[in-house]
């Protein structure tokens, strides 16, 4: 393991290199994990002005897991106040297209049960799941972004993976 | 390979060719990359790195700010204390010195009234602020106390402590003599681990001629030196010299006489040919006088 040179991250660069390197994560992160509606984005601004705070308590390598912890926490104590929903934010599908009409109303209507179907998951499958699927990130990363082992990792997607589409069969049968 | 295997090799990337062909061949494939595909519809909204980080520093700044700004008030009041002490401890404790320079004598009333005549080159120092409860009086060279009733009196010297309640005295802390003579009430001096309490006409005296230390009784009521005049009895021609260049400023050069006689007389403060002559007839010798050196033969 490489020795860090650095005892805190109070030096401006060295804290403007962990933001960069660690705020898309942990917003990702946060965001698979609570929705929207919470604001992720302030809940990591909150957790890096934290960090910045207390530098001088933080070496670097206890950095990113105080600040992933910090974020975390300021999530859970916004979800005591408020019963979460979660819905995710869709992007817009494509407004021309040479689709039938059929096919967009059926894809539109498969979307919806895969929303509902996502938000059935439990947290630490959903995270897993799409930071893999969508953020294309491989087992090894979400393990170590979530400080658990790759195992554990895979297990989370395929067991997420096996619930939607069980779910989405159900929803499509009502 | 089992198909949960392949499944789970497809969603890490990791399928080889052959597996790749495998996993195609699953008749739920179709379902699966649907599945996949619709997935990127959840995606969380963009997240600028930089742009968020920009936003971030000003909040950075900002609360550096506020901590600043609680600090610099505070430290200016600070060094305002800071200063305002400074002045009050430095003028309380501040000493009073006075000083006399050759040829000359100066008399000073200290704050409760006792009389100090300081002789030439001398110097004293005290604090007056704190006279009240300690009369302490710094004394380098020679003068005479005419102290007031009240507290202890404490005069400093580096030969010893010289403590009066009420009294007159002398005190001569020179480089060649060490005296102490008291014409009224009791005086007590300290000397190392010597404590000795003279009364009216006795005299402590130190100096590297045993034959000074007598205790022979002195029977003027004040020092001759208040009268503007020096006088001496038995005492070795080096201490008269000594007290002779105070008094004129003068530099004595005896180096071919013996200054160790003994000298019995005195001199006067204000004319020096008067003075040189009263110190030089009796012991038969004779003097040049130039600017500022006298040559005794």
């Amino acid at each position: 393991m490489k020795k860090d040179i650095h005892k805190n991250i109070c030096e401006e660069i060295l804290f403007s290199n962990f933001y960069k390197k660690y705020a898309k994560d942990l917003y990702t992160f946060l965001y698979y994990k609570f929705g929207e509606q919470l604001n992720p984005k302030d809940k990591v601004q909150e957790a890096f002005i934290k960090v910045w705070e207390n530098c001088k308590k933080i070496t670097p390598d206890k950095a990113k897991s105080y600040v992933f912890t910090v974020g975390h926490n300021l999530m859970l104590n916004e979800v005591k106040h408020q019963k979460i929903v979660l819905k995710f934010q869709k992007d817009k599908p494509k407004s021309h297209t040479n689709e039938s009409p059929e096919f967009l109303m059926e894809e539109s209507e498969y979307l919806q049960r895969l929303q509902k179907a996502i938000s059935r998951l439990t947290e630490a499958q959903r995270v897993a799941f799409l930071l893999n699927r969508i953020e294309g990130k491989k087992h090894k990363e979400i393990a170590q972004m979530l400080d658990i082992s790759t195992k554990a990792v895979e297990k989370r997607i395929y067991g997420a993976l096996h619930k939607l589409r069980k779910e989405i069969e159900e929803l499509k049968s009502i | 390979m089992k198909r949960e295997e392949l499944i789970k090799k497809w969603l890490d990337n990791e399928l080889s060719v052959q597996e790749r062909d495998a996993f195609e061949k699953l008749e739920d494939y179709d379902t699966l990359v649907k599945l996949s595909n619709s997935m990127h519809y959840f995606k969380a909204s963009h997240f600028d790195t930089d742009k968020e980080y920009e936003a971030l520093k000003e909040n950075l700044k900002y609360s550096k700010q506020r901590s600043i700004n609680w600090i610099t008030p505070l430290l200016k009041i600070a060094s305002i204390l800071v200063v305002l002490f400074g002045i009050y401890y430095y003028t309380t404790t501040l000493n009073t010195e006075l000083k006399t320079i050759a040829g000359q004598k100066s008399e000073i009333v200290l704050p409760d009234s006792s009389e100090v005549v300081l002789n030439a080159l001398s110097s004293v120092t005290y604090n007056k602020k704190d006279w009240k409860h300690h009369r302490d009086i710094h004394l380098d060279g020679e003068a005479y106390f005419k102290v007031a009733k009240g507290a202890t009196f404490n005069v400093h010297t580096d030969n010893g402590i010289i403590t009066v309640l009420g009294t007159e005295f002398t005190v001569k802390n020179r480089k060649e003599v060490f005296e102490v003579i008291c014409y009224e009430g009791s005086v007590r001096v300290k000397h190392k681990q010597d404590t000795i309490v003279l009364t009216p006409g006795d005299h402590y005296t130190l100096s590297k001629d045993i034959s000074l230390n007598t205790s022979k009784k002195i029977s003027q009521k004040s020092p001759s030196w208040l009268l503007h005049e020096s006088s001496f009895e038995s005492i070795p021609l080096y201490i008269v010299i000594a007290d002779f260049e105070r008094q004129y400023g003068m530099v004595v050069s005896a180096e071919t006489i013996d200054t160790n006689q003994l000298f019995t007389g005195s001199f006067t403060h204000k004319n020096i040919n008067i003075a040189l002559k009263a110190i030089t007839i009796p012991l038969n010798i004779t003097y040049a006088k130039t600017n500022e050196v006298i040559t005794f033969k």
